[in-house]
């Protein structure tokens, strides 16, 4: 079986401004690879690329050197509108602050990923509809505005993993909440994971997370 | 139902709905403006022909062929030179007008509350078609059968309020409109403080150049004509020998300030006049022109004691003369659409900003960036359709009272109508300019960067 994702000798720069000196590389990471329903735990200081890892991972950022896999394709040989389209099918993101569309309703953010997805329209909205209720969301079409910040996660999980995907990439998900809501939320995005069988990669420097993943690693590990 | 790209775009443009809102009208206004202007340059042409009806050649002593047609046609201004009768009769006589042709002698210098006062014979109601094939038709009584009885054009009917059986006191000269021409109504008595018929004046210490009502003469309405789109609606028709007499009393009272009443035996040849000669040349249908018209025009036209005009073609040098008017209208509106377009780029251009983040969420969630573009654009195009709709429903009302107004002020009869083949090009040269608006704003769309903009909001 392919791994869900392989990353092999990547090294990546950001373009310098102009008149600024060529800076050493941003980020570099010798191998890394994670098995269909894994899920990882990536922690850096601050600063150290993490965000720019997933990026990299979702095919948003092209790498300098290496090679970034994901069920066996290579995401950086596509041409750009491949690479967009194999996003939508293989990749779910959850951001720090979810990053939902506002003036949409919750079904509609859910409805906007499966959008970009293989899965037939009409199976959209009543996909979108069962996956908002098992995750505890009762009125799907209230607009993201006029829910609360523990219902903005709950739809941001969903329409994370509302086409099933191969991989999920989580970014400090729960950096903005308290102790407390900072576990149910990362219960519920391990469950939901684990439900749709998506590898989950979370990226956090938040060290209570340490005892939620069976592996864990650092950047400063995998450079 | 599920979300498409273009509910994702509805609800961008809903979101945004005062800015959407304003932008939209903006193109409509614009739109509509081109749309009337279209419309009225059609129906305009097409008004303007109307007025010659069968008639082939207008005869007169205008100045020139155009002014002959502006007063002798549409009734623009009483004619300052006038022909004789007789000489009206020597050029009948000479004219192929045998069968179902005509020469009708009109007289103008009367008037009614501004309105013209024309006459002629009955022949006029018979011969002469205000629109080929459309013969005149009544909705009141008949044509005159006697001096001193009119018959008023249906829009002169409308705007005085006159039926049969009223009867008036004609004007000299082109009075103001809405000037206190005094009407009886049938079965009232005159005012007493006017004359009675059977004495003299002896206080006529005015101008008789000037406008002054003929007050020992009214005039009884016979008929009320239905609206033929002419301005003769506007017209009001006397017996052309009840106006000789109008005029050879006014003559004979300046000689003798005492006269009697002047009847048909005192009119002198000097007051048979005749401003104008309705030519009808004698053809096999209404429609065709005969085959002589040109050679009589020409030998008609040789005579310096006359002017001849064709009605038709003196039209047609006229809406040329005022074609550059037209083009220059028609530029300007285009430069409005032009502007309405650039209001499109605007909006979007300024939405861009507030928008970044949500073109990169879509972005993440697999939308490649052709799409995005491609977005951008099919929201400036659909600004684009609805200010195109919303112009064509300002433009019908809008020229519905473009047109009540030229028929109420200039007695043009204008059906707005929508010329089809320049809308279809007008909607879709305004809905590809409102889609080339949107070029910029798609491309910065386009190059919107995701990783620096989903970075959490400070």
């Amino acid at each position: 079986m392919k791994p869900a994702l392989a990353i092999h000798a990547l090294k990546f720069r950001y373009s310098p401004q102009p008149g600024e000196a060529r800076d050493p590389w941003n980020l570099s990471i010798g191998a890394l690879a994670l098995q269909p329903g894994e899920q990882v735990l990536l922690t850096a200081g601050s600063g150290r690329g993490k965000s720019t890892l997933l990026q990299l991972i979702a095919g948003l950022l092209d790498p300098a050197e290496g090679r970034i896999e994901m069920n066996g394709t290579s995401i950086h040989g596509l041409s750009h509108a491949a690479r967009d389209r194999f996003r939508g099918r293989h990749v779910g993101m959850i951001f720090q602050t979810f990053n939902l569309l506002q003036g949409f309703t919750a079904l509609e953010n859910v409805e906007a990923a499966l959008l970009f997805s293989d899965i037939p329209a009409k199976e959209h909205t009543p996909r979108g509809e069962a996956l908002l209720k098992s995750l505890g969301i009762t009125k799907p079409h209230a607009c993201i505005e006029n829910l609360s910040v523990g219902q903005q996660q709950r739809v941001a999980v969903a329409r994370a993993v509302a086409v099933r995907p191969t991989l999920v990439l989580a970014d400090e998900p729960t950096a903005s909440l308290d102790p407390a809501n900072a576990a149910g939320a990362m219960d519920l995005i391990q469950n939901a994971c684990k439900e749709c069988g998506a590898a989950l990669l979370c990226v956090s420097h938040d060290p209570s997370m340490a005892s939620r993943f069976p592996r864990r690693v650092t950047l400063e590990e995998l450079a | 139902m599920a979300m498409t790209d273009f509910s994702i775009v509805v609800r961008s443009l809903r979101t945004r709905l005062f800015s959407t809102v304003t932008t939209a009208l903006t193109v409509a206004v614009a739109v509509a403006l081109m749309l009337v202007l279209l419309m009225m340059r059609a129906s305009a042409a097409d008004a303007f022909s109307r007025g010659g009806g069968n008639m082939h050649l207008l005869i007169s002593a205008d100045a020139s062929p155009l002014t002959g047609v502006l007063n002798g046609v549409f009734h623009a201004n009483a004619p300052p030179r006038a022909l004789s009768y007789a000489r009206y009769e020597e050029l009948a006589a000479s004219l192929p007008i045998s069968g179902n042709g005509f020469a009708i002698p009109t007289q103008q210098g009367d008037s009614f509350r501004g309105l013209p006062v024309v006459g002629t014979t009955e022949e006029f109601f018979i011969k002469f078609k205000p629109a080929p094939g459309e013969p005149w038709k009544f909705t009141q009584g008949q044509a005159f059968q006697d001096y001193f009885e009119i018959v008023v054009g249906a829009q002169a009917a409308a705007i005085t309020g006159l039926e049969v059986g009223d009867s008036i006191y004609l004007t000299h000269g082109i009075g103001t409109s809405g000037s206190a021409g005094t009407i009886i109504k049938k079965g009232s008595l005159p005012p007493a403080d006017l004359h009675d018929h059977d004495h003299a004046h002896h206080d006529h210490d005015h101008d008789h150049d000037a406008a002054h009502e003929h007050q020992d003469y009214l005039f009884t309405v016979s008929g009320i004509l239905a609206p033929t789109g002419s301005p003769h609606d506007r017209a009001i028709f006397s017996e052309i020998t009840s106006a000789w007499i109008l005029h050879a009393h006014d003559r004979r009272m300046r000689e003798n300030p005492n006269v009697s009443l002047t009847d048909a035996a005192d009119l002198m040849p000097a007051d048979r006049l005749v401003t104008g000669i309705y030519v009808g040349l004698t053809t096999r249908d209404d429609s065709a022109a005969p085959a002589v018209l040109p050679q009589v025009f020409d030998q008609l036209r040789r005579d310096p004691s006359i002017t001849v005009a064709s009605p038709g073609a003196e039209m047609r040098t006229l809406m040329t003369m005022v074609s550059n008017v037209d083009q220059i209208l028609l530029a300007m509106a285009g430069v409005v659409i032009l502007a309405s377009a650039i209001a499109i780029m605007l909006a979007l251009y300024n939405s861009m900003e507030q928008r970044r983040r949500q073109i990169a969420i879509l972005r993440v969630l697999g939308a490649s960036q052709a799409r995005i573009f491609l977005l951008i654009i099919t929201e400036a195009t659909i600004v684009g359709l609805l200010g195109c709709v919303t112009g064509l429903a300002i433009s019908l009302g809008g020229a519905r009272l473009v047109a009540s107004t030229m028929h109420e002020r200039l007695g043009l009869y204008i059906s707005p109508s929508l010329p089809a083949r320049e809308v279809v090009l007008l909607l879709l040269a305004t809905l590809t300019l409102a889609a080339v608006a949107g070029l910029i704003p798609a491309t910065m769309a386009y190059r919107t960067s995701v990783a620096r903009n989903l970075r959490p909001i400070a």
